[in-house]
């Protein structure tokens, strides 16, 4: 279960951000004020999702679709609001970010399951399934610099997904690898979704979104500009990007 | 203080990434190079070998136990100077991660820390090897050795939190934090005794939280005349208040960081 109550995040913007320790104390001897000016990445989003919804979210760039995940995964305290999230997240963002280049398959299955948060037990028990899923058993003590991109997403995908999550995140990778393993990843997902896992899903692919999900969200500037069933939601985001948008982007 | 306890259970439920983290360190420190581990032992060897060509002229005779004694300033600092200089990146290095999953970030600065103790327990042989052949006994302090690695252990984890919280929101403090580390090694009475210090710095000396720390190492190694309950209370003291400061500035910032990482 997720829900979300009235939800904002806002980065604050520093007219020109200071870095620098020096531009710091001279400034703060002159007595300037640092002019800050908030941005609302999310403003005052509300949605409830239970069992079994798989949730997609549209929305051009920067309308703040990777921020309400990192909201989701706990990664960002929202400044208002209230998250309540029940479960587990697992997030399938940028699989591959916990790898290290140095280690072996083995190591980095190990270091990329903690990661998530499993104990060694929990990762012992689980490792021949996700050796076995990634196919890559023969490489397992290869260090993962020797490996093709497509085996590193593999790997990451294999792991990732072998922890049995409750809320599965997704920001636009849904399949990685070769065609056949592509095919073995989306029906992985498709058995998460029969078992009732909540699917968050960041997409710029409508027809995936169409294909995955049971409910849409809209987001323009980090509000909620729509919220509902895939055909309507993804009918009007379509109207506005190729008849009406488009037409103002001419001009 | 909810914040506190928050986090510490949340370190202690990760900590199989506490050890994944930490065993990545020690292998991929020492996996690459041709002599592998013997490096750890090796590398305070040499350093051991320069300052005694130069400075055991000078201090050799005032000090007793010269080699045992450079030598056991030398990797107590390195033990403190390269666990927290490395820390300082730690969220920075570590940005990707704690950009896209949740993590008890603490954990980090923690790991560098802990990998710190290890390379210097392993710094402890070639220590010993030394000790042996220049004469000095172990005695039964020893079994203070523990204590000791402790507390710097805890005041290195204070400082590697302050630092590390500090660079993400100024980088600067990286640099400052370089120079700082080296004017501290030369007033830490690494390679010469105390007593050549004029009177006012030697009392400026019981500021430097790195003397307690190394003074008592040598207690519990070779020279039981440094044990004292003044070594013991400020070295102890000094760890509780690194850790306060660096615990209450990171859980301060903790859901500030991600903003500026």
């Amino acid at each position: 279960m997720i829900a979300l109550q009235g939800v904002s995040v806002g980065y604050r913007l520093v007219e020109e951000r200071r870095r620098s320790f020096q531009a710091h104390v001279i400034n703060y001897i002159k007595g300037r004020r640092v002019k800050r000016q908030t941005l609302w990445a999310l403003r005052d989003i509300s949605l409830e999702i239970g069992l079994g919804d798989s949730l997609g979210i549209i929305g051009p760039n920067g309308a703040g679709k990777s921020t309400l995940l990192k909201v989701v995964s706990g990664v960002i305290k929202p400044a208002e609001g209230r998250v309540n999230v029940g479960g587990k997240a697992a997030p399938l963002i940028e699989l591959a970010a916990g790898f290290d280049d140095e280690l072996t398959g083995r190591e980095n299955i190990f270091l990329n399951a903690s990661i998530l948060g499993f104990s060694r037990r929990d990762i012992e028990q689980r490792f021949d399934r996700i050796v076995d899923f990634s196919e890559l058993r023969d490489f397992i003590d290869t260090p993962l610099k020797n490996y093709s991109s497509g085996m590193t997403a593999r790997l990451a995908f294999s792991v990732a997904t072998e922890v049995d999550p409750d809320i599965l995140i997704i920001d636009e990778v849904l399949a990685v690898g070769d065609a056949h393993f592509r095919q073995k990843s989306k029906e992985r997902i498709r058995e998460f979704k029969d078992r009732g896992v909540i699917i968050l899903f960041v997409s710029h692919d409508m027809e995936q979104v169409r294909s995955l999900c049971n409910k849409v969200l809209w987001l323009d500037h980090g509000r909620t500009r729509m919220q509902g069933g895939p055909e309507e939601v993804i009918a009007e985001y379509e109207k506005e990007v190729t008849g009406d948008g488009a037409v103002r982007a001419f001009r | 203080m909810v914040n506190t306890f928050e986090e510490t259970g949340e370190i202690l439920r990760y900590r199989e990434l506490l050890r994944n983290l930490v065993l990545r360190d020690v292998k991929i420190r020492y996996k690459r190079s041709a002599l592998g581990f013997l490096w750890v032992m090796l590398d305070p060897l040499l350093m051991l070998l320069i300052f005694y060509a130069i400075f055991a002229g000078l201090f050799g005779r005032s000090v007793g136990q010269y080699p045992a004694y450079v030598m056991s300033g030398l990797i107590m600092w390195q033990f403190f100077s390269q666990g927290t200089k490395v820390a300082s990146l730690a969220f920075l290095q570590n940005r990707n991660l704690i950009n896209k999953i949740y993590l008890p970030k603490a954990i980090f600065p923690l790991s560098v820390v802990a990998s710190s103790s290890v390379h210097f327990i392993f710094s402890l042989i070639p220590l010993f090897i030394i000790m042996l052949f220049s004469g000095a006994k172990l005695g039964l302090n020893l079994v203070l050795l523990p204590f000791v690695v402790g507390i710097v252990f805890v005041f290195s984890y204070g400082v590697a939190l302050t630092v590390s919280t500090l660079a993400v929101f100024f980088h600067d403090v990286i640099y400052i934090y370089d120079v700082l580390l080296l004017g501290w090694m030369y007033l830490s009475a690494i390679f010469y005794p105390v007593s050549i210090l004029p009177w006012k710095l030697q009392v400026l000396m019981s500021f430097n939280p790195l003397y307690h720390f190394i003074s008592l190492f040598r207690a519990s190694l070779y020279d039981p005349s440094l044990l004292t309950a003044g070594h013991i209370f400020s070295g102890v003291a000094f760890a509780v208040l690194s850790l306060l400061a660096g615990w209450i500035i990171y859980c301060r910032n903790r859901d500030r960081l991600i903003f500026y990482l």
